[in-house]
């Protein structure tokens, strides 16, 4: 099927963000099993897949937040052993420290991503983040004041401020309002397409909506352990305008195939515990 | 009395009765209206306290009435307050020389209990190195240190103040470190993310985040500092507050005495309450 194009995306060796049999166990519990994947430079991928199976723990892994057990994770054929300015993050919630103004909490990145600059210009750009998640006018306020969907805006003008190539946001949207999230999803896609060059962005839902409305490519998560049952490329051309392509029939089927497919792979994943479950019996 | 002018609800009731002018038994309508709102006024107002404290004023009043000591060992309420305008001016003085031991001391532990509890709460091997001595050292009653504080040291002033250290260092101290343990994952990720460095990472992250922890650290070391200042001026001080209320014990003078406690409990609850509005102001954040 069309819809179900497994090819791996453009190929362009070396550069991107490279996973190779990339394996994390948790108290010798596998969590995450030979995990393989390239992204391209530039390229927006979505990491789809139930809670528990392992998303948020690839995503801290490319972060550098946690070590894997073994394989390789690059970006840009160099090592990643930390974590580094060259990949900022957007976590579900709390990603502002609560004691700073909103502009504190950005011209705290703007010093590690300017050094070189005074805190003059640094709040003058700080200000100029805000403006463009349009929170001009709350840059003295904090955190607690603002509504949870404000403040994802925050994170991801913080995000933004660090300069770095590579955006990795966690679920970043999965505490919002139906409404709040639609906007912040435009916000994201602008903010990437308008970028020059292009952010190479991993943005982890468990959403199959959101995936697809977002994604150049979907990354399927099996769970227990976590690893990858699919691939796809999604065909739609960008710009997406919601209301025509969510309502289309195409992006319907494309929803439907692949909400299949994780029920296939729970389907199995059941089959295979009880033919253990069985031979257990049997002993 | 009183209670009809502190409740907000009579006001309520008056304009209800204003309104029901088309009842012919007013007067005696009015009357029933009044009386749940009377039962009440104690229980909604929250004034138990002040009423409980003028139950206390009460009873002492009537032991140094009655007791037959009474007059001599519990002057009455009003024999104590005229002791307490009349000593005021030395009570002052008293506050004073008191405030510049207890200051010092008490900021300096404030200082380095939050300086040295972040950087031991942070840092693995300073962590190994201190531990087992704050393990053995911080349960020692500080009062102990007293008799040799002032046997060692050149001047009760440098003794009284270094007891002071002892007794603020150890809450401020243990709580800071215990603060720093509580630092929320998210906090140690952001400032990771951010790439912050050693020094920023403890004073703009951890430092604020264990705010929280700090503070009852702080109270719990103020209250100490006042135990441990008292104590101290009991021993050899030549002016404060507890030379004060010591002096007149000796000279059986117990209207000044009881004068010079209550004064001091005076004391103690407003420095509280400074450092409670100080707390109120730097934690604005937290809900």
């Amino acid at each position: 099927m069309n819809a179900l194009d497994t090819r791996p995306a453009n190929s362009a060796l070396g550069s991107g963000l490279k996973v190779e049999s990339l394996r994390f166990a948790y108290n010798e519990t596998p969590v995450l099993l030979d995990i393989n994947l390239t992204i391209t430079e530039g390229e927006f991928v979505c990491v789809l897949g139930p809670s528990g199976c392992g998303k948020t723990t690839l995503l801290r892994l490319l972060a550098g937040l946690e070590t894997f057990s073994s394989g390789n994770l690059s970006w840009k054929s160099q090592p990643i052993t930390g974590p580094s300015l060259e990949r900022g993050v957007v976590f579900q919630d709390y990603s502002l420290f609560p004691w700073m103004s909103l502009v504190n909490n950005i011209t705290l990145a703007l010093a590690k991503s300017h050094p070189e600059t005074d805190k003059k210009w640094r709040l003058n750009l700080a200000e100029e983040f805000l403006e463009m998640v349009g929170l001009e006018n709350s840059a003295r306020k904090h955190p607690f004041e603002l509504s949870g969907g404000m403040q994802q805006r925050v994170a991801i003008a913080r995000a933004l401020a660090l300069g770095s190539p590579v955006l990795l946001m966690d679920e970043p949207f999965g505490a919002l309002d139906p409404v709040n999230r639609a906007k912040l999803q435009d916000l994201v896609l602008n903010v990437w397409s308008n970028a020059n060059p292009k952010k190479t962005v991993v943005f982890v839902t468990h959403d199959i909506e959101e995936a697809i409305y977002l994604a150049d490519r979907i990354v399927m998560l099996g769970s227990s352990p976590g690893r990858i049952i699919q691939e796809l490329r999604v065909p739609f051309a960008r710009p997406r305008l919601r209301r025509a392509l969510t309502g289309s029939p195409e992006f319907q089927t494309l929803q439907e195939q692949i909400a299949e497919r994780f029920r296939q792979d729970t389907l199995q994943r059941i089959e295979a515990e009880s033919v253990v479950a069985g031979d257990a019996e049997g002993i | 009395m009183k209670a009809n002018t502190i409740e907000p609800q009579p006001g309520f009731a008056i304009k209800l009765a204003a309104t029901q002018p088309l009842s012919n038994k007013t007067a005696v309508k009015s009357a029933p209206a009044a009386r749940p709102r009377r039962s009440n006024w104690w229980r909604l107002s929250g004034k138990e306290g002040v009423l409980f404290l003028l139950a206390l004023l009460l009873i002492w009043q009537v032991i140094s009435t009655f007791h037959f000591k009474g007059a001599y060992l519990f002057p009455s309420p009003l024999v104590t307050s005229k002791a307490l305008r009349a000593s005021l001016p030395e009570l002052l003085k008293g506050t004073w020389s008191s405030f510049i031991i207890l200051a010092p001391g008490y900021l300096l532990a404030v200082a380095t209990g939050i300086v040295w509890g972040l950087l031991v709460g942070t840092t693995a091997w300073l962590s190994r190195l201190f531990s087992p001595f704050a393990r053995f050292a911080s349960p020692v009653p500080p009062t102990i240190y007293i008799p040799y504080a002032i046997a060692l040291l050149p001047t009760f002033r440098t003794a009284a103040g270094f007891v002071v250290f002892i007794g603020a260092f150890w809450p401020v101290f243990l709580n800071t470190a215990a603060g720093t343990a509580s630092l929320p994952q998210r906090y140690r990720d952001n400032a990771r993310i951010l790439g912050l460095k050693r020094t920023e990472y403890l004073w703009r992250i951890v430092f604020p985040a264990s705010l929280p922890h700090i503070f009852s650290g702080m109270s719990v070391g103020l209250v100490f500092s006042f135990i441990m200042l008292t104590v101290a001026e009991l021993f050899g001080a030549s002016a404060g507050l507890g030379r004060f209320v010591q002096l007149y014990a000796d000279y059986a003078d117990y209207p000044r005495m009881v004068a010079g406690i209550l004064y001091t409990g005076a004391v103690v609850l407003l420095s509280m309450e400074l450092l409670e509005q100080i707390k109120r102001r730097a934690l604005f954040w937290v809900k």
